[in-house]
């Protein structure tokens, strides 16, 4: 059973990877289309970040004692002021243990 | 043809020292993968697989969760879908430099398309040469190798962990991805961007929508497409 489960999984992560970068498919993208999908780096991972930060136990998390949002803002600045990943992880998670272990 | 060769090994290790920062940060995320499915009941054997076969956190974590709870396979195979959907939009994003590529670099590529890989893959004739096609396998290969190095650590160390689900280490995600995202915005477009698709990311996570992240990333998209229409008229 688990077995199947797994390759049923494995088809399915596949497929939605692989499926537009099959050449036969009757798909033509204008400048317009493409302009549009430029955006979706940054528009994806976005919707997946927003929500771990600000949301807990299926409610909205706007205060003080949310380690997640304080973290979250030392990411953004490091990532802002150095673009580098390690940075923004290192100060991000700093702040968010250190508020962690404050509230 | 040795300089060739050369050179190519040159751009595959590059492109596994662009993803190092990536395959770092997955860390925890692997770690909590490979104890989780432990706890759960998986065997070593399983769990492993699952890291080598469907190759994606997201699912992985919520597919162990699911089958602990007896759900039935339709809901893990929906669950999986809804959350692997967003990399329909990455396929299109690449279409139209990766499909004239041979078939066994569509292939490969497409089973290493990961956010992180994907996130590599901004430069405008990224996929374009063998050079670059040998840069992404690179990346896209460590960050692989990474991803079941860290399971395979989670699943030996899974026994003598605690429940890792509750210790808030889905913030290394976050803040990855806040790396990945924050020194993209240089246009307003792509600040436009990324507020809308934030807002609504809030709002169907809250009224639990399904499909909505790419539903809020997909309104992100337009919303960034139109500035950037408005600006260049």
């Amino acid at each position: 059973m688990t077995y199947i489960t797994l390759l049923l999984l494995a088809s399915i992560t596949f497929t939605t990877r692989y499926l537009f970068l099959e050449g036969k498919l009757p798909i033509r993208l204008g400048p317009n289309i493409r302009c549009l999908l430029s955006f979706s780096g940054p528009a994806v991972l976005t919707a997946i970040f927003i929500p771990i930060l600000f949301i807990h136990q299926q409610q909205l998390d706007i205060s003080m004692s949310n380690a997640y949002l304080w973290g979250g803002l030392a990411a953004s600045i490091a990532a802002y002021k150095t673009s580098s990943v390690y940075w923004t992880i290192a100060l991000g998670t700093g702040l968010f243990l250190l508020t962690g272990m404050f509230f | 043809m040795i300089k060739r060769q050369k050179a190519l090994l040159a751009a595959v290790s590059k492109g596994a020292v662009d993803m190092l920062p990536l395959s770092l940060a997955v860390l925890p995320w692997g770690i909590l993968f490979g104890s989780l499915a432990i706890q759960r009941g998986l065997s070593g054997f399983e769990a492993q697989l699952f890291s080598a076969l469907v190759f994606g956190g997201a699912v992985q974590i919520v597919t162990v969760e699911l089958m602990a709870e007896n759900a039935s396979l339709v809901t893990i195979l929906f669950s999986a879908l809804i959350i692997s959907s967003r990399h329909f939009l990455y396929g299109l994003t690449l279409r139209e430099k990766l499909r004239v590529q041979p078939l066994s670099w569509r292939m490969s590529i497409g089973f290493l398309l990961t956010d992180e890989l994907f996130s590599l893959s901004g430069h405008p004739r990224a996929y374009q040469n063998k050079f670059r096609l040998y840069y992404a396998l690179g990346a896209g290969g460590s960050f692989y190798f990474a991803w079941n190095t860290w399971t395979a650590v989670g699943i030996v160390a899974g026994s003598w962990l605690p429940d890792l689900t509750k210790l808030g280490l889905d913030f290394a995600i976050a803040a990855t991805f806040i790396a990945l995202v924050v020194p993209e915005i240089k246009h307003l477009s792509t600040l436009v961007c990324v507020v809308v698709s934030a807002f609504f990311a809030l709002v169907f996570s809250l009224f639990d929508v399904a499909f909505g992240l790419v539903a809020a990333a997909i309104l992100g998209m337009l919303a960034g497409f139109f500035v950037q229409k408005l600006r260049s008229k």
